[in-house]
């Protein structure tokens, strides 16, 4: 079932939680809404359950209209950012509940039931806890229990709300990777909201960016890693150098960095903003002919799959450069050295900074 | 250089003397006056505390609080029931005037919840004379002093569920909801066994008072011997009679029915505490 | 209007309401309808007798000196069933609700034989020629009885919940220890305290049932307001009795605001109350 949002709004008292909110969820696509605190994305989803009821606009379901149909008519399965596990219930019952409460010629007989549910249990991985109680249960096998509940009544959209919050680093990670293989596997369409930027990327078909209650961007990971629309974007997505900057006749400084200003380029408004993701940058001991400036080294950390350089330039400005691991074996970097920091691929740079300059 | 021990709790002398105070206060207060029902109760025997427990005022007496408990409890806790469901799960404007409302007879004295009664019923009362009329007995007969017993204990199940529903928030309704089940079998099979032991607790608090509420039933019940006697008011009867030993004899049940209370309470209370903590992931 | 989510709420709110208006509001309601039938001067000579005034001192200041007595003996009783472990601390825990969950009649009964110039206690006090059962002092007694639970258990979840690492970090800098208690936790628990004293109060305001046994109910001497009111009701004088209900309503419903507003600033959860 595809899910359409279109234009919805919604205020609690005073704040604007949601404003002219539009978008469109394919069939079987795995969304997530994303967005730091307040940015009304666990209100968007409970709106699309029917938790929520919006102050305008609608939700479509497969070009239906369902803004108005009840959270139990929906056929929404949503999965509580707390797991909202039924505790005087073990695992079993929990996930039998959606089948048992069905009206009685819906009702399925309890061997039917518990082959589904033991269906499902086998599916998440925890056949074996069938009778145990929530408080029985890790967070994580809690989590699986709640997934399975949702499913258990094969609803056509699967919603989730922070599923991997209360969770450990670790233990989220490797959640984050079964969910996807779920998904693979099942292929309902799904919408997940989370405020880590490194889970939607990695999981998600398509990505929502949700800031203070409005759509910032909707595209693939790719598209919003590499062609955000908006310095939010940029700036939410990853890691990010900021530079401001001041025109001067046809050349543009940015931080430490002088670019050339193509002619007939026109002076803008406002002050030049330039942003540059780490691993567009490059160190080197000897000047290059790329756009640089001289920094020198504070800091490096080794620890993980890129190297982490801070720099500081003359004027105490400091810039974050990633390298990959062999090139910073090749400069073999020391705390303390004086570089040469340049744009690695201007192109990239002058492609991703049109915002606030123009250039 | 040698660690030293912080001082995080008084010297053991203090803490001996705090306890001495403590034993002897609630000694004093308590167990002395619990020891006293029961020494007066048996001090003439026997024989004669069971021809007092089984005297036919007596157990008139007692089917008429067992009468009134049976129907003033269930009342007050559907009563409960709806007003912690209306209060611990929506927002609506007058919910801080309801909430005082509902504390009303605590604060009321129970010769004046009486009062109101009489003044509703009574000869001279408002309805009185349409009541006279129609040969319709309230006062100095069972429905009132259900009605006091009812006003009363209005208060206990309600306050007791409204903290409990209030601190386990709705997600669990809501789950229940985005599972297909309708009002009531998410009451059913998802609110009710979420607060079941709030809910005891507050029916035994409710009940306690319902079976020992004297003030407000003196005023309206007439203290006609076998018929409108609770058991407390027929330990008043005997005990202004000088029938000392008696009214001890039959105030011992109530003794019992208290310390039972207090069993029972301790043990809800415990597992109410348990249902209402928070929903961190371990 | 927005609809609800969750199902019941026109029901259970209706329902509240009228149940409500049927069992309190109706039924209190006649005291003001009843009062105002009263002339002013009539409602201010029943209000102000001296019978009147006499009782209004008798419960106001039994009540007092009852609840000062609780918050003394209260915080004692709290701070070591809180805090100390001793033989019998469990049973005595669960026995602090006693006064709550006996029938007044069998507290006043109990407290009068035992308080009596030949009972158990009484017949110590005969000695030392203090007299207790029959006397204002008796009334004290049997309030400081009944109020017994309210202060401690206002303050036991306080106590409860009081962060040790306060303690901690007071004794770390220096404090000996009647520093820490006077300084950091007494303030503490002052709120709860005041809480405490309030309900007490309050309490013993209405008591009637345990104190008529114990009180002699001399007029003027030894009668407390609530029974002052049953005397007028068993004479008919109806409007009497109403008037100085209202009265006695008036002061109790001040108290209920106060402690509301008290509880609100200081942020007590209502399942911490304990009881009431």
């Amino acid at each position: 079932m595809s899910i359409e949002i279109r234009q919805i709004t919604k205020t609690f008292d005073q704040f604007s939680a949601l404003t002219d909110v539009s978008f469109t969820v394919p069939q079987g696509e795995l969304t997530a809404l994303l967005g730091p605190s307040g940015s009304g994305k666990t209100t968007l989803l409970r709106i699309i359950a029917g938790l929520e009821v919006p102050d305008a606009g609608a939700v479509l379901f497969d070009g239906q209209e369902a803004t108005m149909r009840s959270a139990s008519e929906r056929k929404v399965g949503f999965v509580f950012q707390h797991y909202a596990l039924f505790r005087h219930m073990t695992v079993f019952e929990n996930v039998a509940f959606g089948l048992r409460v069905k009206p009685k010629p819906a009702r399925p007989s309890e061997a039917a039931i518990a082959a589904k549910v033991h269906e499902l249990l086998g599916l998440v991985q925890l056949d074996r806890m069938a009778e145990r109680l929530p408080s029985q249960l890790s967070g994580g096998q809690r989590q699986r229990v709640a997934l399975a509940r949702a499913l258990a009544v094969q609803p056509k959209i699967l919603l989730l709300d922070e599923p991997f919050g209360a969770l450990d680093a670790k233990v989220r990670q490797e959640l984050r990777r079964w969910l996807r293989r779920l998904h693979d596997e099942i292929g309902i369409t799904s919408v997940f909201v989370t405020h880590d930027q490194e889970e939607a990327l990695e999981v998600a078909d398509r990505v929502v960016v949700l800031n203070e209650g409005r759509v910032e961007q909707v595209g693939t990971p790719g598209e919003v890693y590499e062609h955000p629309a908006s310095p939010f974007v940029y700036k939410f997505l990853g890691n990010v150098n900021l530079f401001h900057g001041r025109v001067e006749g046809n050349k543009v400084h940015l931080g430490e960095f002088t670019l050339d200003l193509p002619a007939g380029t026109p002076a803008p408004a406002v002050p030049p903003v330039a942003y540059a993701r780490p691993h567009l940058l490059d160190i080197d001991h000897q000047p290059t002919t790329r756009p640089q400036f001289r920094a020198t080294i504070q800091r490096i950390n080794t620890a993980g799959s890129v190297v982490k350089v801070e720099v500081v330039g003359p004027s105490g400005a400091v810039v974050h450069v990633e390298l990959s691991q062999e090139r910073y074996r090749a400069l073999a970097l020391r705390k303390g050295a004086e570089v040469y920091v340049s744009i690695k691929d201007l192109a990239t740079f002058t492609a991703q900074n049109m915002l606030g300059g123009g250039i | 250089m040698s660690a030293e021990r912080l001082p995080l709790t008084e010297p053991p002398f203090v803490r001996r003397l705090l306890i001495g105070v403590t034993l002897a206060y609630l000694g004093l207060f308590l167990l002395v006056p619990l020891a006293a029902v029961f020494a007066k109760a048996l001090e003439r025997g026997l024989a004669l505390y069971w021809a007092s427990v089984t005297d036919p005022a007596a157990v008139a007496a007692i089917r008429l609080t067992l009468v009134t408990a049976a129907i003033a409890v269930p009342l007050n806790t559907i009563f409960g029931l709806a007003a912690a469901w209306a209060i611990a799960k929506f927002d609506f404007r007058g919910k801080q005037i309801l909430l005082t409302l509902i504390d009303l007879p605590f604060s009321v004295s129970p010769v004046i919840s009486g009062m109101i009664f009489v003044l509703l019923f009574g000869a001279q009362g408002l309805l009185g004379p349409w009541l006279a009329a129609h040969d319709v007995h309230i006062l100095f007969a069972v429905p009132g002093i259900i009605l006091a017993t009812l006003f009363v204990t209005v208060p206990f199940v309600a306050r007791e569920l409204i903290p409990v529903m209030e601190a386990q928030g709705s997600e669990d309704e809501e789950a229940a909801l985005t599972l297909g089940a309708g009002g009531w079998q998410m009451f059913r099979r998802v609110t009710l066994p979420n607060v079941t032991w709030g809910l005891l607790y507050g029916v035994i608090l409710c009940t306690a008072r319902a079976t020992g509420e004297f003030g407000a039933v003196s005023v309206v019940s007439g203290h006609i011997r076998g018929r409108t006697n609770t058991v407390p008011l027929h330990v008043e009867i005997l005990y202004n009679e000088y029938q000392f030993s008696a009214a001890f004899a039959v105030a011992s049940l109530l003794c019992l029915l208290a310390l039972v209370t207090l069993a029972a309470k301790s043990v809800a209370e415990r597992k109410r505490t348990l249902a209402v903590e928070p929903r961190s992931a371990p | 209007m927005t609809p609800r989510i969750l199902p019941g709420f026109r029901l259970t709110l209706g329902y509240t309401v009228l149940y409500l208006s049927l069992i309190v509001l109706i039924p209190l309601s006649t005291i003001i309808l009843k009062t105002a039938t009263l002339s002013w001067s009539q409602f201010l000579s029943v209000v102000a007798s001296p019978r009147a005034l006499a009782a209004y001192r008798l419960s106001l200041g039994a009540s007092l000196a009852a609840a000062l007595i609780n918050v003394v003996f209260g915080t004692v009783v709290a701070w070591t069933l809180a805090r100390y472990d001793f033989p019998g601390r469990r049973l005595m825990d669960g026995l602090v609700d006693l006064p709550f969950a006996l029938p007044t009649a069998v507290a006043g009964i109990a407290m009068t034989t035992l308080y009596a110039p030949n009972g158990w206690l009484g017949r110590y006090a005969a000695f030392l020629g203090i007299k207790v059962a029959y006397t204002s002092l008796g009334i004290v007694v049997v309030l400081a009885f009944i109020g017994l639970p309210f202060v401690v258990r206002t303050l036991q979840p306080v106590l409860q919940n009081l962060d040790a690492a306060m303690e901690e970090a007071a004794a770390a800098l220096g404090a000996d220890r009647w520093q820490t208690v006077r300084r950091v936790i007494l303030p503490e628990l002052s709120p709860a305290l005041l809480t405490g004293f309030a309900l007490a109060f309050a309490r013993a305001l209405g008591e009637y049932g345990s104190v008529i046994f114990i009180a002699g109910n001399l007029p003027m001497k030894t009668e407390i307001t609530p029974l002052l009111i049953m005397i007028k009701l068993e004479q008919f004088d109806y409007a009497g009795a109403t008037a100085i209900a209202l009265v006695f309503l008036v002061v109790s419903f001040g108290l209920l605001l106060g402690i509301n507003l008290l509880q609100r600033r200081v942020g007590i959860g209502r399942l911490e109350e304990g009881l009431n």
